[in-house]
């Protein structure tokens, strides 16, 4: 799926990013590709979130570079695309899931102006996408955690972005909801979008991802699922947390 | 007997104008309410009519009634700068932040007028304001920063919808957060400014929060919720101005004006609480029975 010949789509050399003056992430370097996949693995507290912030341009990067589309994190922020964990957001808060997909739109629709007519076909298209074509007038916040993470992944579609980053997507999320989610991630795959996923699923990152960027503070691995997901890295990266069977591997 | 009630008060020219303030701020306070309450602005809100207070005060000592909408404006202006970036000090908490710059603002606004001779009638006119005393100028007033406020609203309103709902995704979006903070505050300074004559600087809390709050208790869609609260903060202005007519003129009971239209807000409250209970009630209930049929159905 992966076409090697195209420059990456996000690119870390030897990249720190930092809250103030103390390093939280350290040493990241490896490449994604166009149409590929990587998962960020690591513990809570590991630096998952705050790498993804770094590649959207919201946490500094204090050594080292992160090069995202060939410009900088806040240079390339309009063709990239965020999911946030379903559950931080207020399920009372009035709006609904049309009306959230569109939101994806809003950068390109500019201010003052309605969304076009286009805008709302694309908008439909992504809910589509993720299976919830018939829900667009019901509430966010009724929708089940499963549905309301596939609507958040819908208005990232909607950006038609280059660049696709999920935070925890498949916490909480029933089955259904997570085979829609894959299959979607697929579709994004397959148009050329290149796609980093954080997690702490370990069987989940076998599923959807072709690489890992094995983390804890500092980089651990980035690489091919299997050469990443070794007992031995993963014992490292958790501190002895990992219970390493021989069908699976298990984070604690 | 309605005519008596709801229209004849209005023909009398003083009246018609309190309509037509009371009116036009139901509007406006109908419309920011609803970002108000989406953005949890509730104790913002308050500040800022606290902190616009000694603008009211330095407006009305330099240059008289008509002063009072200048310097409401400057101090609203420079409260919404002051409140969207004091917060960003980690050492102390955005409430105790707000609480030092409210209290400081509203009491320097005290020390000033308590200089008057006319002090307790000047404070009470400022804090709670006279709107049977409007004239059109104040009307007119009122009327541009409607305008002004409905306009911004149309620029920046998705992107402010955006924030309130997912501040994460309006920054990763590359939105400026900070700079829709500020618009937002500047926008309920603004419906501080215009309501200053009519209800004063303390009553305007309520125009701020009990149109949305009221519209929430019915309706989670957005549209709805805007209109429903239009309609609560003009209704709230009428029927507050025809009861305090009423109580006056038949009853020999002076009720003070602006207080009896926040009065007839918190009314309307009330009873959008009560049937947004019935109606949730109402809903349950009708989803035991769906369920009580399934069970009877499987059974």
């Amino acid at each position: 799926m992966a076409d090697r010949e195209l420059s990456p789509a996000l690119q870390f050399e030897h990249a720190s990013v930092a809250y103030g003056r103390t390093p939280v992430v350290e040493a990241v370097h490896g490449d994604v590709h166009p149409g590929e996949a990587v998962a960020l693995i690591g513990p809570n507290g590991a630096g998952k979130s705050t790498l993804i912030k770094a590649v959207l341009g919201l946490v500094p990067v204090v050594g080292g570079r992160i090069t995202v589309l060939g410009r900088t994190p806040a240079q390339a922020r309009r063709e990239v695309a965020y999911v946030p964990q379903a559950d931080t957001l207020d399920p009372e808060f009035p709006v609904s899931a049309g009306q959230v997909v569109l939101m994806g739109r809003y950068r390109r629709i500019g201010w003052v102006r309605r969304p076009r007519r286009e805008d709302r076909q694309v908008a439909a298209e992504a809910l589509r996408a993720v299976g919830l074509a018939d829900r667009a007038g019901d509430r966010f916040g009724l929708l089940s955690g499963g549905q309301r993470q596939r609507v958040l992944l819908a208005r990232a579609i909607a950006q038609q972005p280059r660049l696709l980053l999920l935070d925890e997507p498949f916490n909480g999320v029933d089955a259904v909801s997570q085979d829609a989610l894959l299959t979607a991630l697929h579709g994004l795959r397959a148009g050329g979008a290149a796609v980093v996923v954080s997690t702490h699923d370990l069987a989940l990152a076998h599923l959807t991802c072709d690489e890992v960027c094995l983390l804890n503070r500092h980089q651990f691995a980035f690489g091919p699922t299997e050469q990443a997901l070794t007992p031995e890295l993963l014992r490292a990266a958790y501190g002895g947390q990992a219970l390493v069977t021989d069908e699976a591997v298990v984070a604690r | 007997m309605p005519y008596r009630l709801f229209v004849e008060p209005f023909q009398l020219p003083f009246m018609a104008r309190a309509l037509a303030e009371a009116l036009l701020l139901g509007v406006l306070g109908g419309v920011v309410s609803v970002t108000v309450v989406l953005r949890r602005l509730a104790f913002v809100s308050d500040a800022l009519t606290h902190t616009v207070f000694p603008g009211v005060v330095i407006g009305y000592l330099v240059a008289g009634t008509g002063g009072i909408v200048w310097g409401a404006l400057g101090f609203a202006l420079l409260s919404a700068v002051l409140l969207t970036v004091l917060p960003s000090n980690r050492r102390v908490t955005e409430d105790a932040a707000l609480a030092i710059l409210l209290t400081g603002f509203f009491s320097v606004g005290v020390v000033l007028v308590s200089r008057r001779s006319s002090y307790t009638a000047d404070l009470t006119a400022f804090l709670f304001g006279r709107i049977l005393t409007v004239d059109r100028r104040e009307i007119v007033e009122t009327a541009v920063v409607t305008a002004v406020v409905l306009a911004v609203l149309a620029v920046v309103g998705k992107e402010l919808l955006l924030r309130a709902f997912d501040p994460g995704a309006a920054a990763a979006l590359g939105y400026r957060v900070r700079l829709l903070d500020l618009v937002a505050n500047v926008v309920v300074a603004l419906v501080v400014v215009a309501a200053v004559k009519a209800v004063g600087t303390v009553l305007v809390i309520a125009l701020l929060i009990v149109p949305a709050a009221a519209a929430r208790l019915l309706t989670g869609r957005l549209a709805v919720l805007v209109a429903v609260s239009v309609l609560v903060g003009t209704l709230g202005g009428y029927l507050g101005l025809a009861a305090s007519y009423q109580a006056s003129v038949y009853y020999g009971l002076r009720l003070a004006s602006g207080a009896t239209v926040v009065l007839a807000l918190v009314a309307l409250y009330v009873v959008a609480f009560v049937v947004g209970a019935l109606r949730r009630a109402g809903g349950r209930r009708r989803a035991d029975r769906r369920e009580a049929d399934l069970v009877a159905e499987a059974a």
